[in-house]
């Protein structure tokens, strides 16, 4: 979650928001969680689990391999 | 009654003492959604805010504030991390309690910092970005 926060906080082009899933079933449901964490990119689901940084980034950047659905 | 266990107030403290900017902790009420099964009759809008004041009460550069219902907001409760009280797009929409505490108190820690701790590489793909992201992410307390 940190990862998402340092980003926002170092890009004016990036927004991060951590949600709490059991708060929110509905969009957690919309967004297929069963694994946290679960990121979406764009509000597309994209991978769970956490990341090393440089992948995150890479990840987040590009738009490249993910292990979501 | 303390929001975080005593040996950790102690970390939380020199953490805040060490910042080199504000922060503020704008706590966002309104609608909610249904509470979750098993969340009994648990006012989260204001066990939010009880997490959020406790939080600022433990630095003197970290400040908090309520609104009800502040524009930008898709969900309630919410509270808005914002170096120099400005809004940098960075939120947790919850209660952020048990494991997750840990990230709001980062996320103070990182928003106080005057220098990104990200890897110099990082920040240079991000200042490369031509388009903007948002990042959802989802969690839970354990």
């Amino acid at each position: 979650m940190l990862l998402a926060f340092r980003c926002a906080l170092a890009s004016e082009r990036v927004s991060a928001a951590a949600i709490e899933a059991n708060e929110f079933p509905q969009l957690s449901q919309e967004m297929g969680v069963y694994a946290v964490p679960r990121i979406v990119v764009d509000g597309e689901p994209r991978w769970d689990g956490a990341v090393p940084e440089a992948e995150f980034i890479r990840r987040i950047t590009a738009g490249a391999e993910t292990n979501g659905p | 009654m303390g929001v975080v266990r005593a040996e950790d107030e102690v970390k939380i403290r020199g953490w805040f003492a060490e910042l080199d900017r504000p922060v503020e902790l704008l706590v966002a009420l309104g609608p909610e959604e249904a509470p979750p099964a098993g969340a009994g009759d648990m006012d989260f809008g204001a066990e939010t805010l009880r997490l959020a004041e406790g939080l600022a009460a433990l630095g003197e550069s970290v400040t908090c504030r309520v609104e009800e219902e502040p524009p930008g907001f898709p969900r309630f409760p919410s509270i808005s991390i914002r170096p120099d009280g400005r809004d940098a797009g960075v939120r947790y929409d919850g209660l952020p309690w048990g494991y997750e505490m840990g990230s709001l108190v980062g996320g103070v820690v990182e928003a106080g910092r005057s220098e990104s701790s990200l890897r110099p590489e990082s920040i240079t793909a991000l200042e490369e970005l031509d388009r903007d992201l948002t990042l959802d992410v989802f969690v839970t307390p354990t």
